[in-house]
Parts: C-alpha cells; sequence; structure tokens
C-alpha cells in the first residue's frame, strides 16, 4: 500500500517505528506516527497544523504523557513500600554486571517482541490510520499520499490515541481535510 | 520485620493503587534480574536443563522464553 506514498510520508512511517523504539514501545502506534511528523519537519502536515492552531509544544507534551504511566517502568516508591530499596538491588547487579545491566534488559526496555532491532509490528489503529490516509487521498482527489494525508487517517482513526490528541487541541476531520484540500491547490499553483 | 513479613505486610494492603503498583514492579525486576541471570548462565555453560532446575521451572519453559535473545 505505500506504492503512492511520497518520499515524505515513507520517511514518516520509518521516523515512527524509530520513536516507537525508542520510546521502548512493542508496537508502532499512532501518537508514534504523529510524533514522527514533527521529526521529518518540512511536510505539509506540520503546514495544516500550524494553520489549525496547533502548537507543536503540546502535542509532544500529552504524547510525552501518554507514555509516562509505562507499566515496565520499575516504581522505586511502590518497591520501598514492600521493603525493596531498588537503589541497592540496581547496584548489587551493575556491580555483578556492569553499569546500566538493570535498565539494558529487553524486560526493562519493553517487550519481548520488541528488542532493540528486531522489526516492530504496526498496531491496529495505526494500519487503519495509514488505510484511511490512502481513502482521504482519494476522497480529495489527490493522486498522492503525502504527510498531509498521514495526519488527516490520524484525526479520522478514533480508535487511535493521536485522533485524541489532535481532537484536545481542536482539530477536526472536516475542518483538516479542507486545510489539505487549500494547501495542496496552493502547491500545486506555485509549483 | 524480616523481608517476608513486609512483603506480606505489602501484599495485604488495604490501598489497593499502593499494593497493585508494587506487585506490578516486583513483577518487572523479576523480569529483568531473571533474564540478567539466565543469560549469564548460558555464558557461563550452564544448559538449558540446569537453569531450569535452578529455577524450578520446566526446561521447555525457560527455553522458550529465552531462546530468541540468542542466549
Amino acid at each position: 500500500m505505500f506504492e503512492r506514498f511520497t518520499g515524505e510520508a515513507r520517511q514518516v512511517v520509518v521516523e515512527a517505528q524509530e520513536e516507537a523504539r525508542t520510546r521502548a514501545a512493542d508496537e508502532i502506534r499512532t501518537e508514534h506516527l504523529l510524533a514522527a511528523i514533527y521529526i521529518v519537519r518540512d511536510n505539509l502536515a506540520l503546514a495544516v497544523l500550524d494553520e489549525l492552531g496547533v502548537e507543536e509544544a503540546d502535542v509532544l507534551r500529552d504524547i510525552d504523557r501518554l507514555h509516562a504511566g509505562s507499566p515496565r517502568a520499575l516504581d522505586a516508591e511502590a518497591l520501598s513500600s514492600i521493603g525493596i530499596d531498588l537503589d541497592e538491588v540496581r547496584r548489587q547487579v551493575e556491580e555483578a554486571f556492569g553499569p546500566g545491566a538493570l535498565d539494558r534488559t529487553r524486560a526493562a526496555l519493553g517487550g519481548r517482541s520488541g528488542g532493540l532491532f528486531g522489526h516492530i509490528p504496526f498496531e491496529g489503529p495505526s494500519k487503519k490510520a495509514l488505510e484511511l490516509s490512502l481513502r482521504e487521498a482519494l476522497h480529495l482527489g489527490h493522486d498522492h499520499i503525502g504527510a498531509e494525508h498521514i495526519l488527516l487517517g490520524l484525526v479520522h482513526t478514533e480508535g487511535g490515541a493521536a485522533h485524541h490528541v489532535l481532537a484536545a487541541r481542536g482539530v477536526r476531520l472536516e475542518p483538516a481535510r479542507a486545510v489539505v484540500e487549500k494547501l495542496v491547490r496552493q502547491r500545486k499553483a506555485a509549483g | 520485620m524480616s523481608d517476608a513479613t513486609k512483603v506480606a505486610a505489602a501484599a495485604s494492603s488495604r490501598d489497593p493503587a499502593v499494593g497493585l503498583a508494587a506487585v506490578a514492579s516486583l513483577r518487572g525486576l523479576l523480569e529483568s534480574l531473571e533474564e540478567l541471570q539466565v543469560s549469564n548462565a548460558r555464558s557461563q555453560g550452564w544448559s538449558w536443563q540446569q537453569i531450569a532446575e535452578a529455577l524450578h521451572v520446566s526446561r521447555q519453559a525457560v527455553h522458550k522464553k529465552y531462546r530468541r535473545y540468542g542466549f
């Protein structure tokens, strides 16, 4: 399904995988695709978000919050409530296995399926968002799928976290479509 | 109070938020420690059978869980 993706859009998909890996996620989720739009930079999706008055800092902070409560993070306070001193455990483990040993295990990095180098699969809503980006492009009569269509796919996919992050900033599907339509038309006229 | 008594005390904590967070973190810690120890045992030449016996689990269980890591 990636044949019609522009170079930019492909880059977004690649960076989303990198984002998932960095965040020790075992799946590529919609918020990773959204964060990737900001990593790739020069793309029409950013212009759309800008036009809709969405602040980059707000979106990135909301994405960070989604990951904050990761169940895999060791909670030193909770462990101390059962008499386990995490700092002491970490110190002993590092003495035997080297600096960072406890935090570098696959278990700590989040996932039996992910790992550091392995392939990270797309979660259901991410797949859906990419499929919908194709449909959004067709709907607007565009013959390419760019970052701006991925953005529409993310807004459209209600089951994904990106939809909720964007909705919280006032992004709705219809107005977003209208801005994409306008900006693509302007770019064509200019180019 | 011995460690076992403390664990028992927290496991029966009346505040679920405290008790469950402790259990979740303990599980995470357990997984990391097990992985480190299995990796170390393999690099010291221990067989899956020996590791399984020390962990009180079946050889199949430990092999299935860790072979994909290339230990």
